[in-house]
């Protein structure tokens, strides 16, 4: 797993959108070539979608967008993706393949699962 | 529940009763902001409490998160009326709520170990129940400011999150019996 840091609006600029654009076929795993970014919105105390499917090499970015703030941190704490206050995104990239199931530290009820395929579909 | 435990959930009740009656009568935008506002701060006293004196890290854990949440409530209801520029009022609640924390921690201060764990568990139980039945029954209904009314709404999916971790905490303390 790559490291993780917590990332502002600002520097998250651009890719923002594109990640937005990719979220459209959240829980399934894309066919086309290349890495992606896909978005893990956090509202009311819910990650949504809470079940996603991406690629080895793919990253997620969370954001939160209630005023409590979140994480999104891996059960067994290899990653996390936080503190995230209002606003703010976190991203993280996923070189393993496998269920990576997380949590919210703060909010452990705030439950949701990354699924990561290998590119060539396994 | 024991005697302490009983003790203490009397003396909620009788601070519910005030917060409830007080509630009933009419409240502007302005002192509504101050009593929510008040209410994340006693909540927020509460939580330092509990982190000097238990060692229990489930009562910890949910210290440390009322701490970090109505510390970022609160700094959203500042960021708002300082962008309204408008001064929240004081009013009966806020007041009723107040003394009732005061009294509630001097309990709380004569406790350790367990015991203080069941009461400070109890007790937050007990205040989010009823905060979080006044914020939607009253407070939201009667504020006229809109962005005011969106706060509180965003507030309240916070404080029944914490509802629902105190359930959790004063099952897994096992106080009852």
């Amino acid at each position: 797993m790559r490291g993780l840091t917590p990332i502002t609006r600002r520097r998250f600029g651009q890719g923002l959108g594109a990640a937005i654009a990719l979220t459209e076929a959240a829980g399934r795993t894309r066919a086309h070539a290349g890495t992606h970014e896909v978005a893990v919105r956090i509202d009311d105390f819910t990650f949504m979608p809470s079940k996603i499917e991406i690629l080895v090499g793919d990253s997620v970015t969370w954001e939160n967008g209630d005023v409590a703030p979140h994480t999104a941190t891996a059960l067994d704490r290899t990653w996390d993706a936080g503190p995230l206050e209002r606003g703010a995104h976190g991203r993280v990239t996923f070189t393993e393949p496998g269920e990576h199931r997380y949590l919210c530290a703060f909010h452990p009820h705030m439950q949701g699962s990354v699924l990561v395929r290998h590119r060539d579909g396994g | 529940m024991n005697t302490l435990c009983k003790s203490l959930a009397l003396g909620m009740a009788i601070a519910v009763s005030t917060v409830a009656a007080n509630a009933n009568e009419p409240m502007n935008d302005l002192e509504i902001a101050h009593t929510a506002y008040t209410a994340g701060g006693l909540d927020i006293r509460y939580a330092h409490l509990a982190l000097a004196i238990s060692e229990s890290d489930a009562v910890r854990e949910f210290a440390q998160t009322m701490i970090r949440d109505h510390s970022a409530v609160n700094d959203a209801a500042v960021a708002l009326i300082t962008k309204l520029d408008v001064t929240p009022q004081d009013n009966a609640l806020s007041q009723a709520l107040v003394e009732g924390a005061a009294a509630k921690r001097a309990e709380l201060m004569t406790l350790s170990g367990k015991a203080f764990d069941c009461a400070y568990a109890t007790n937050e139980l007990g205040y989010h129940q009823i905060v979080n039945k006044t914020v939607a029954e009253s407070f939201i209904p009667a504020v006229t400011v809109e962005p005011l009314k969106n706060l509180l709404e965003e507030a309240l999916v916070t404080f029944r999150a914490h509802e629902k971790h105190a359930e959790h905490m004063v099952a897994g303390l096992k106080c009852a019996g």
